[in-house]
């Protein structure tokens, strides 16, 4: 056991030696993660306020056939009534928002008391097209409900006898719930990788590097046990990977506070607290995971001849963990038991769950079950390979 | 000191099936003696070493070193071997100090001790200007007397070396052949591959030819002359392995 701690040591100060892992433990999670965020904030808050504020191009074919709706439309805040020719094939190249098409006898028959049909052109995969289109049925709307209160007038009565329940919503959700959502889909993501990445190159260093460099044989060839070189070794990688995971997520948290102190003096897009518990939550999750990916990470590059195999070896083990990762960017898909028990989508749910403030011990307790299970099946395998010669000696 | 007995190592590849890389071998090397063990390549040097190293594990038979199996007590065994070989390298990221200080501890020997080791070697080896200095920044002659340091800290009574003047240049293969000289002064049993020639008859007591992991011919120089008549061992060499094949 003694050896284990010597080992430890000098692994670890050897790595921490190492440029690359220097870099990836510290440098990339302290600037990537504000980066980010910040970049990920002003893009999309710019944006929408843009689009929001923008007036819209529109076309109304047909407008002579009732004058009055046309007028009304083209009065709108936000709405400019252009003339195309063509106005399919506008909305196409995106020079038009959205066209209004009004039929002939639109006039005479709602004059008769009749319904008219007006169509709307838009595009639904335009999000501008789609803003231009609410806008549009938002004046129709009004101009109906203003036919509406005459054609009641004429007949005597009030409006409200259309109206005997009125619905007016209020969004509970706090703005920081608001812009927080956004982040809290993409930050579960960041933190994973980093923490794999972490591991990565300590993984690569300490098992395929020493093979390269041929240390290998001489630690081999020293009283310390293979059980002990591994458990040293593993140690120093699941270190490493720890302190990446900490490093980004005080990176977060700092990130956030800097964002939500200038969201308030109006200067930022930010609008994002990370909660004490939320934080220790993260923390806890992050244990059985680093565990796994330094576990599983020190196996394949174990295997490795060299640092170069033992990375192309590993690539593709990125796009393993990658791709359950960005579970959280789905819309719509909620923790449940099944999706608790699936290794990398659970972290990632329940850790969207928690940077919303959303603590649910239940599957927390869970997912860090489960995943330390998984990490335990990883470390023994790992133990396993340092006993096998046609791994630590493969030719 | 060292006994090896009917050593057989089986290597499953998968491409190429099963390869006996060492072929029911046996042999001895008593203390203060330097025994040569010469073959082709691919013809079970490494591996045999390796196997005394405790790095491989024998398909059968065993070897002792100083009495003790190597099967049943590695570790002990292990305490009592100083392993080099060609391709062996240093962590480059540490201190000469630091490395002599790690493996230090891993053989159970106080830092304190160890320093005062490492101290007598500086001086003998010429290392004292370089002992602080990151392994990356060292030449190729420091690096190897660094590996020479690490192989003796312990004080093993054995010493086990693969090819170790491989790709060395003439000074640095010197201070390989001092330390083998030196070994053998000190009782040390010290048993050494090579496919140099002139090396092995420069510094081999005895010698062991193998070829594709069989023992063909061992002894001293002078037995194997006058077995073959023969004056140079490349000639006693060639002549060992023409008769096999
Ligand atoms: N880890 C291994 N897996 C499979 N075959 C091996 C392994 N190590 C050595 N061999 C094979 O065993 C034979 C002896 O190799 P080796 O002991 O390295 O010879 P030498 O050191 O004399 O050149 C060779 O045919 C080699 O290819
Ligand atoms: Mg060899």
């Amino acid at each position: 056991m003694n050896k284990v701690k010597t080992i430890y040591k000098k692994e670890f100060l050897d790595v921490l030696r190492d440029r690359r892992t220097l870099i990836s433990m510290i440098v990339v999670p302290l600037l990537l993660i504000p980066l980010m965020t910040v970049g990920m904030s002003t893009i999309v808050g710019s944006q929408l306020k843009k689009t929001k504020a923008e007036t819209h191009k529109i076309a109304i074919e047909g407008a002579d056939n009732y004058p009055r709706l046309s007028e009304y439309i083209a009065s709108t805040d936000g709405l400019e009534v252009v003339s195309v020719d063509d106005y399919k094939s506008a909305i196409a190249d995106k020079s038009l928002g959205a066209a209004v098409v009004i039929p002939e006898s639109a006039a005479t028959a709602v004059e008769m008391g009749d319904s008219a049909v007006v169509k709307i052109y838009y595009d639904a995969a335009e999000i501008k097209s789609q803003f231009a289109r609410n806008r549009i049925t938002k004046s129709i709307a009004a101009f109906k409900d203003s036919v509406v209160s005459e054609r009641l007038k004429v007949l005597g009565a009030d409006v409200h006898i259309l109206n005997p329940i009125s619905v007016r919503t209020e969004n509970v959700a706090s703005e920081e719930k608001m812009s927080g959502y956004a982040l809290a889909i993409f930050l579960p993501y960041i933190i994973i990788i980093l923490t794999m990445v972490g591991a990565m190159y300590p993984a690569i260093d300490l098992t395929a590097g020493e093979k390269e460099r041929g240390t290998l044989e001489t630690i081999l060839a020293s009283p310390a046990s293979r059980m002990e070189i591994a458990a040293g070794k593993f140690l120093t990688i699941f270190t490493a990977s720890m302190i990446t995971a900490l490093i980004s997520l005080i990176s977060l948290t700092l990130t956030a506070k800097i964002g939500m102190a200038n969201f308030e003096a109006g200067s930022s897009d930010i609008a994002f607290k990370i909660q004490p518990l939320s934080f220790i939550v993260l923390l806890l999750l992050m244990l059985p995971i680093s565990c796994l990916f330094s576990a599983t990470l020190m196996t394949i590059s174990l295997f490795a001849k060299s640092y170069k195999e033992a990375q192309s070896y590993l690539t593709p083990a990125m796009m393993v963990v990658i791709i359950p990762s960005m579970i959280s960017f789905v819309p719509g898909i909620e923790l449940n038991f099944k999706l608790a028990l699936v290794p990398i989508v659970n972290i990632s749910l329940v850790a969207k769950e928690a940077l919303m403030g959303n603590i649910q011990w239940g599957y927390i307790g869970l997912v860090f079950l489960s995943t330390a299970v998984l990490a335990s099946l990883s470390v023994f395998i790992a133990k396993r390979q340092f006993d096998r010669e046609e791994v630590l000696f493969r030719i | 000191m060292v006994k090896v007995e009917s050593l057989l190592k089986i290597f499953r590849d998968k491409k190429r099936g099963e390869i006996i890389a060492v072929d029911n071998l046996s042999f001895e090397c008593k203390s203060g003696m330097i025994l040569g063990v010469l073959g082709l390549n691919g013809a079970g040097k490494t591996t045999t070493l390796r196997i005394l190293a405790t790095l491989l594990k024998p398909t059968s038979g065993t070897a002792f070193i100083d009495g003790i199996n190597i099967l049943e007590k590695p570790d002990r065994a292990k305490e009592r071997i100083g392993f080099l070989s060609g391709d062996t390298g240093l962590y480059r990221r540490l201190t000469p100090r630091e490395l002599v200080c790690y493996f230090g501890e891993l053989y159970d020997i106080p830092k304190k001790e160890s320093n005062k080791r490492l101290e007598k070697f500086a001086e003998q080896l010429d290392m004292k200007e370089f002992l602080d200095t990151k392994i990356d920044k060292l030449s190729t002659g420091q690096k190897q007397k660094v590996s020479i340091a690490r192989t003796m800290l312990h004080n093993p009574k054995v010493l086990i070396m693969d090819e170790p003047t491989a790709g060395l240049d003439i000074i640095a293969s010197e201070n390989i052949v001092q330390l083998i000289y030196e070994a053998k002064s000190q009782n040390r049993a010290v048993i050494f591959s090579t496919h140099m020639m002139y090396e092995a008859q420069k510094v081999c007591d005895e010698i062991i030819i193998i070829h594709r992991g069989k023992l063909i011919r061992s002894g001293s120089i002078d037995k194997m002359r006058s077995e073959t008549g023969m004056e140079d061992l490349d000639n006693i060499f060639i002549e060992s392995i023409r008769e096999v094949i």
